[in-house]
């Protein structure tokens, strides 16, 4: 591989990424999990920017930095007794589930391994970008072909917000 | 700018309308007054689902794709969306009685039903890889509550809790697949894949071998087959019984057409790889479940054994992607619909407050506390193991053909004797109903609805197995089926 900038900044986000990720599943105290978390979500952003995705990268940091990672906080801090709470990441099917979680690793790796090596013909022709106005693109991709699954997705929001509130409410009666 | 929906649009949605419309109804009743809500939400939900199966019944034998080719009504979608509202109709009666008894409440209850519905509906509509991932989603999410909604009872909670992870492990790996199936092949659109299989040295793509297994895995889960099955026995005893009647029928007849829709008529090029998968994954899936279920002296967990089985068998259609495959997979899920639940309303209406007496032993001498429930029940066993005269056994002789016209003959040993085997632990419930006096002779008390639900799935399952050439006429029609 070249040493590019282009190269250099994904190796570092990449690494990054990985790195908080691997703490997030690791650290026993989960306030630090959480916050490793973010910098995970903040990392996928930028493999975004680099992958030329930047209302996507926006999206990410918007939602999962600005609202997921700061709900997660709020939950661990308002729940009893969690804050300062050791918790073990482990079980006791940590050797099994490690070999199954590594067979699965090493099967998709040795797939894209195997798909850079034949060059890249293995992958379709991707739909042109647009480079005017993406994010005119997109507005019209949801409301004209896509208007079902973006409907049907507030839907699902809907059954879940009905859902956390059975789960939550208080029984009274 | 217009958003385009054209009236064949509405067409191909109407039936899910209905329902999403009857769940807000729901909902917002019981928002406003949660009196009336608890005594008339259950009879709404009922009205929506008889609507919704009028509606099936105008687009029986009709054609049409709608949104850009996302949703397809066809003779294949209708008869299973029938199998999901019947499931869903009868899990309703069931539930009016249980809710009361069990002291939980009725309005989010029935809504949540609905909308889970309503996300089996379009799963076994879409013919879109995006479209199957977001009505798993609907109706999963809706059922991981439902499953957790005895909230007091923790094994409930349990329940709940383990199908909501592994439900959402499964669904991680099913969108990593898509991911995979889109990356090699610049779509996500069923009738796109089909399409582009044709490619010559696609086949072979790695990465779309990896994106369509890991599919596979993620729908394996759904229907609960060996080894994605895991999850089944617990999620089956903790839900209150009404849910699992409910999701053990419905659930898996919408994951089996979103599973047939992908295999059999976009990834049929392939067919030469997933057929030898889905032939072992049929094996196991019988073996595994039938073999298990002989240890069980818990009915809920033994009826979820035997919900694994049964999804072994209709893989067995599956595996031999034939016309007559094809064509028995709706009929064995309409038959199984009907005496499945009703083998969960009998449990149902058997269990005592706070799901006690799931034992065998409470089976014991059933004939002489009830007999009308006995005979039903020994029915119900009989269609599940496939003997006569029940529908269980036409859905079977179905399916026996289907292997031995394509040629599976060592799929079709290993279907004659795991049924065989199935005999012993289903008419061991017989036995003990009719064989065994019960030590003391107290009558059991069946809530009309109940009663209503029970002889519905017995005349459903005679009818059947009496007069197979009502249905054949749609079944026949299945096969014309197109992407």
């Amino acid at each position: 591989m070249e040493i590019t900038g282009y190269n250099v900044a994904f190796i570092a986000i990449a690494a990054m990424t990985v790195t908080s990720a691997i703490f997030v599943v690791t650290l026993p105290n989960i306030l630090r999990s959480a916050l490793f978390l973010m910098f995970t979500f903040i990392g996928v952003a930028g493999l975004y920017v680099l992958a030329n995705a930047e209302i996507l990268a926006a999206m990410q940091l918007l939602i999962y930095v600005g609202a997921i990672t700061v709900l997660i906080l709020f939950a661990i801090v308002l729940t009893q007794q969690l804050m300062g709470a050791r918790i073990t990441q482990t079980s006791r099917n940590i050797v099994l589930g490690g070999v199954a979680a590594i067979a699965v690793f090493a099967f998709i790796a040795t797939t894209f391994v195997s798909h850079f090596s034949k060059g890249s013909d293995m992958i379709a022709a991707q739909p042109a970008v647009p480079t005017s106005d993406p994010l005119l693109m997109i507005a019209k991709m949801l409301i004209q072909p896509y208007v079902l699954p973006f409907e049907l997705a507030s839907f699902i929001l809907l059954v879940a917000m009905v859902g956390a509130i059975v789960i939550a409410k208080e029984d009274k009666d | 700018m217009t958003i385009p929906v054209s009236a064949a649009d509405w067409i191909v949605i109407n039936t899910e309308l209905i329902l999403v419309g009857t769940a807000m109804i729901v909902l917002l009743l019981d928002a406003f007054n949660r009196r009336i809500s608890d005594r008339i939400s259950p009879w709404i939900t009922l009205v929506g689902v008889v609507g919704g199966l009028v509606s099936l019944g105008f687009l029986w034998g009709q054609e049409y794709t709608g949104f850009a080719g996302m949703l397809v009504i066809d003779s294949f979608s209708v008869l299973v969306k029938m199998a999901i509202l019947f499931g869903t109709g009868l899990a309703v009666l069931l539930s009016v009685d249980y809710l009361r008894r069990e002291e939980l409440a009725q309005g989010e209850y029935y809504g949540l039903l609905l909308l889970s519905t309503v996300g089996m509906l379009l799963l076994t509509s879409s013919a879109n890889l995006i479209m199957i991932f977001l009505s798993l989603e609907m109706l999963s999410i809706a059922l991981y509550v439902l499953t957790g909604y005895a909230r007091m009872r923790p094994r409930s909670q349990e329940a709940g809790m383990k199908y909501f992870l592994l439900g959402s492990f499964s669904a991680a790996i099913l969108v990593y697949g898509v991911a995979l199936i889109y990356g090699a092949l610049g779509t996500v659109d069923l009738a796109g894949v089909a399409e582009a299989l044709t490619a010559p040295g696609i086949l072979s793509n790695p990465v779309l071998l990896a994106g369509a297994g890991l599919v596979l895995v993620g729908l394996g889960f759904k229907v609960a087959a060996v080894p994605f099955q895991m999850w089944t026995p617990d999620v089956y005893e903790g839900a209150p019984s009404p849910v699992t009647a409910f999701m053990s029928v419905s659930t898996k007849a919408a994951a089996f057409a979103a599973l047939t829709r992908v295999l059999v008529f976009a990834f049929s090029d392939l067919s030469g790889v997933w057929m030898a998968v889905i032939w072992a994954i049929a094996a196991l899936t019988m073996i595994f479940g039938n073999l298990v279920a002989i240890a069980q002296n818990n009915i809920k967990r033994m009826l979820a054994y035997s919900s694994i089985a049964h999804a072994g068998y209709i893989l067995v259609a599956v595996a031999s992607a034939n016309q007559l495959g094809i064509q028995s997979i709706p009929f064995y899920l309409i038959a199984y619909t009907f005496m499945n639940i009703g083998a969960w309303a009998v449990v149902t209406v058997i269990t005592r407050k706070g799901e006690e007496g799931v034992g065998l032993s409470d089976y014991t001498g059933l004939f002489w506390r009830n007999p009308l429930l006995a005979v039903s029940m020994g029915l119900f066993m009989f269609s599940l193991a496939g003997i006569p005269p029940t529908a269980g056994f036409t859905a079977k002789i179905y399916l026996f053909m289907a292997a031995v016209n394509a040629n599976l003959i060592g799929l079709l040993i290993v279907a004659v004797v795991t049924t065989i085997i199935s005999a012993y632990f289903y008419l061991r419930v017989t036995v003990i109903m009719f064989m065994h006096r019960p030590s003391e002779v107290s009558a059991v008390h069946v809530p009309i609805a109940a009663y209503v639900a029970i002889i519905i799935a017995v005349v459903a399952t005679l009818w059947l197995f009496l007069f197979p050439n009502s249905t054949q006429a749609f079944t026949e029609a299945v096969w014309r089926m197109g992407l």
